[in-house]
């Protein structure tokens, strides 16, 4: 039932997106930016914004009350704008990967790419390019370029609430596998892109979390200004 | 149409007090002030001419209120914040509960969790006063006391009386007293018995858990006194509070209901013996002997693997001798000398049978100083030099001018300490349920973690680690200054208002990480914080029925790092609902946590003029505090990050027949506020009826007849 109606749905989508790229007209269609729970990208402009890509939610909690997931990275093209198939973590296909709040970078012990990054403190729209004097770091597990903990890199965790909230004006520099430039920030680490509240119960806290909602843009001439 | 009538009574006899006022020579404020407290000085002087800011709450404010635990009354005072969590805390002047000193007669009460010492642990029921001395006070008192000190003095007359108290209210909440006292000859004795029992409660919507549990406790207190002649006697009292919590839960989760049962058991015991003599009119000493004990355990068992099985044993003895010298009519001296020794086993450290033991000499001086009538100076110093952490020098200079009988203005500086526990020492902690992550106390840090460097297994060394060392105390430097005034006869206003500096606070940090990731975080002096404001009381008596009292507290706090980058404008960014980020300005810093701006009181009582019954109303308010940081930038900066500001209003009324027989009734939060959130220890409105029997009253009621 479930196959059949997902077989359905792509049949549609296809069909849309047939029908529309036959209208010879060359109307933009409005990007539909709802964030409706599920898996999307769309592109405006120099930025892309992507949702609810689900990096390894949580599918148990151990007998002592630690939430866990299937420990697997999800990956993603920066240059493509698209996932990955984690059969091919051992190429240049992917530029980042995201598990839980572990992000790695294609580079190192990570994977075969020139990849890189680092965390610069600004605004997503105020930075125009890649400083002359940036190091991009690479990952040499286990320190990995955009460093993991609470405060250290994107995020902070609230051990109180257990939100986790990425930390505004943190911007990752990214350098793609190929060794072109991105800026990327997180918006969100929930479905939908919207924060729990702090007085929600723990599952809604625990099901909800691991969806990462980011933006970024991609220099594609290989340039460092964006 | 009845309230009416009430009202017109009520006015009736205050047009009859105000005919009646030219009787009374005095302003009741101008009494008040020559009412003698002892905390400031460490000496028996007036409260108007001590230089220091001094709150006093006697007891007929306590049983007006019908306070049963010390968090009641406090919380009732302009300026004392009652903070959640590890019990019921006292924030004083925007400081946490760690640095506010509570002392019974004059003795310190240990048993902290967490740095908080909870203030339901201490019954009111045998309470003469309290005194609250606000602004760093170490150089009397050594550590804790950087806020201030909380001392409450015991009712010593051993005038021959029997007392009964019984009360009942909601939540089956029931609270007993029995103080009996009498004096055979040269020998002084009371006995104090308190039984305070409640179920608790549950505020929470779609939850059984309670959020208060049911509590039992039992306070048993003996004092004696031998006094040989005017110049010598003995003071000895033995204190033992008991308390037991119990903790029934179940928790359903995809079906499996998880049952746990848990129980807290605390047991507090102080003993203490004191032998004044007069050698001269201008000497007088007195030797002081303290011991005190705290035990608490906390047990939990579950139908799962979860439970834990907490012990904590404190031990703390004192020793010290206080001289007080009239050199002349103008100067006094007191100096002091004491050591004291304390002794902490816990589960929580390593292993509960590993004693750690920490030993304080210490001495202190004071001069105070009146080269003419209107002026009074006071200076001193302590010396605390101890084996474990840095020693502490904590001065204290403090001067009073009165201008006029209705104008005095006062000023002081102080430096408070506050030395490392013995959780920022000797912790021991290794979590093997979160991440393993471990975390050693400073003196045992740098050894263990070079024993796992030369094991291979130290992968990393944060910056963090070259900052281990000896820790320092947490240090703050206090400035008070504020004016009593009398704008008419019947009104008394004072104001106060302070600044403190707080420098070295200890905070975890991580300071390496293992071969297997797993980090290690150790105690180090980092954060620096301020806290300043205003406080004012203004009093306003109707002589004889009624008293207004309005209470306010204007508190501006900051993180001194946090501040910093926020004003150099580079580091801190937040994001509105869209998640369009921005810089912070100065504007959006709000401060330090859980503190609210604006704090304050208004009290209306009315008083029979023959003194039978009373009705009063205490309504405490809080502007909004800020408890979340929603956007994640690790500082607090968003109007959707406070919790609600509340009013509390609370009401109570007695009745005082002949024969010594006492009724009171009353409500508490009659607005019915709560936040099971933010004030889980605030139920919803609540009702009580007590009554209360003094034999004394009765025989010299008998004896005027």
């Amino acid at each position: 039932m479930l196959k059949s109606m997902r077989k359905f749905s792509i049949l549609l989508a296809a069909v849309i997106i047939a029908f529309s790229s036959c209208k010879k007209e060359d109307v933009v269609t409005p990007v539909d930016t709802t964030n409706d729970g599920s898996f999307k990208v769309f592109t405006q402009g120099k930025v892309t914004t992507v949702q609810n890509l689900i990096a390894d939610t949580i599918i148990g909690i151990s007998p002592i009350g630690q939430p866990y997931g299937t420990g697997k990275y999800s990956f993603y093209s920066i240059e493509n704008n698209s996932l990955v198939p984690s059969s091919d973590s051992a190429t240049n296909r992917w530029d980042i990967a995201f598990r839980g709040t572990s992000i790695l970078t294609n580079a190192g012990t990570s994977g075969p790419g020139n990849g890189g990054a680092f965390v610069q403190v600004g605004t997503f729209d105020a930075i125009s390019a890649v400083s002359a004097d940036s190091t991009f770091r690479t990952d040499a597990a286990p320190l990995y370029a955009i460093p993991l903990g609470s405060g250290k890199g994107w995020y902070n965790y609230n051990g109180a609430s257990n939100l986790l909230t990425p930390i505004p004006g943190r911007v990752m520099m990214i350098r793609t596998a190929s060794g072109k430039y991105a800026k990327l920030e997180i918006l969100n680490y929930y479905k939908t892109g919207i924060t729990p509240s702090s007085t929600a119960p723990d599952d809604i806290k625990i099901n909800t979390q691991r969806y990462y909602n980011f933006r970024y843009t991609f220099q594609a001439n290989g340039s460092t200004t964006f | 149409m009845k309230g009416i009538v009430y009202i017109v009574l009520l006015l009736c006899c205050c047009k009859n007090a105000f005919s009646q006022e030219k009787s009374f020579p005095d302003s009741i404020f101008q009494k008040s002030l020559q009412e003698v407290v002892v905390t400031a000085t460490r000496n028996e002087r007036k409260l108007g001419n001590v230089a220091v800011p001094v709150t006093v709450i006697n007891q007929k404010t306590i049983r007006q209120a019908a306070s049963l635990r010390l968090k009641d009354i406090l919380q009732e005072q302009a300026g004392l914040f009652i903070t959640n969590g590890f019990g019921a805390g006292v924030q004083m002047q925007g400081l946490n509960p760690d640095y506010t000193l509570i002392l019974i007669d004059g003795e310190p009460i240990i048993g902290r969790t967490s740095g908080v010492l909870d203030l339901n642990r201490i019954s009111v029921g045998n309470i003469k006063k309290i005194e609250i001395v606000k602004g760093p006070s170490s150089s009397l008192y050594g550590s804790e006391a950087m806020a201030g000190v909380i001392n409450i003095i015991t009712d010593k007359s051993f005038q021959p009386n029997v007392e009964l108290g019984l009360r009942y209210g909601t939540y089956k909440t029931f609270d007993g007293n029995l103080t009996a006292s009498t004096r055979i000859g040269k020998f002084g004795v009371q006995a104090f018995l308190n039984q305070f029992n409640t179920d608790g409660y549950s505020i929470r919507p779609y939850s059984v858990e309670r959020t208060s549990l049911p509590i039992s406790r039992s306070t048993a207190q003996i004092q004696m006194q031998y006094r040989w002649n005017e110049k010598t006697a003995l003071n000895a009292s033995v204190r033992y509070n008991y308390e037991h919590i119990k903790n029934e839960l179940a928790v359903s989760n995809n079906g499996q209901t998880v049952n746990s049962s848990g129980r807290e058991i605390n047991k507090d015991l102080n003993v203490s013996a004191a032998l004044t003599h007069r050698f001269s009119k201008s000497v007088f000493n007195s030797l002081r002997l303290y011991g005190t004990r705290f035990e608490g355990s906390q047990k939990l068992t579950t139908t799962n693997a979860g439970g834990y099985d907490d012990y904590f044993l404190q031990h703390f003895m004192r020793a010290e001798n206080q001289t007080n010298f009239q050199v002349s009519k103008q100067i006094n001296i007191t100096t002091g000398i004491g050591y004291q020794q304390e002794k902490v086993r816990s589960s929580r450290y390593d292993d509960k049978n590993s004693q750690k033991e920490n030993s304080v000499g210490y001495g202190y001086f004071q001069t105070e100083w009146s080269p003419y009538q209107k002026l009074s100076l006071i200076a001193g110093f302590r010396y605390d030099a101890n084996k474990v952490y840095a020693a502490a020098f904590s001065p204290k200079i403090a001067a009073k001018y009165a201008f006029s009988d209705r104008l005095q203005i006062r000023a002081s500086y102080g430096k408070g300490f506050k030395a490392p526990d013995f959780r920022q020492l000797y912790l021991n902690f290794t979590n093997t349920s979160a991440g393993s992550y471990s975390v050693y106390g400073a003196l045992e840090a740098g050894s263990t973690i070079a024993q796992l460097d030369a094991a291979g297994l130290i992968k990393q060394y944060e910056n963090d680690f070259y900052a281990l060392q000896n820790l320092r105390p947490e240090y703050s430097n206090g400035f008070n200054a504020g004016f009593t005034f009398f704008p008419l006869k019947k009104l008394q206003w004072q104001l106060n208002i302070f600044r403190n500096d707080i420098k070295d606070l200890i905070e975890s940090r991580l300071v390496a990480t293992r071969i297997n990731n797993t980090q290690i975080y150790s105690y180090i002096n980092v954060k620096q914080a301020f806290t300043q404001g205003l406080e004012s009381n203004i009093s306003f008596l109707i002589y004889p029925c009624w008293t207004f009292n309005a209470g306010y507290q204007f508190l501006q706090t900051a993180d001194k790092d946090e501040w910093q980058k926020v004003k150099a404008g580079n580091y801190y960014y937040t994001r509105d609902a869209n998640n369009n980020t921005r810089l912070l300005s100065r504007k959006d810093y709000i401060g330090l946590p859980n503190r609210s701006k604006h704090m304050g009181n208004f009290k209306i009582g009315f008083e029979a003029p023959n003194a039978r019954w009373f009705v009063n109303m205490r309504a405490l308010y809080r502007s909004k505090w800020v408890v979340f940081d929603k956007d994640g930038n690790g500082i607090y900066n968003r109007q959707d990050e406070f919790a609600d500001g509340f009013v509390q209003l609370n009401l109570s009324a007695g009745y005082q027949l002949k024969n010594g027989l006492r009724f009171q009734v009353g409500t508490d939060n009659a607005l019915n506020y709560t936040d099971a959130a933010n004030l889980p220890n605030a139920p919803g409105r609540t009702f009580f009826a007590g009554v209360n029997w003094n034999f004394k009253k009765q025989s010299s009621n008998n004896i005027k007849k």
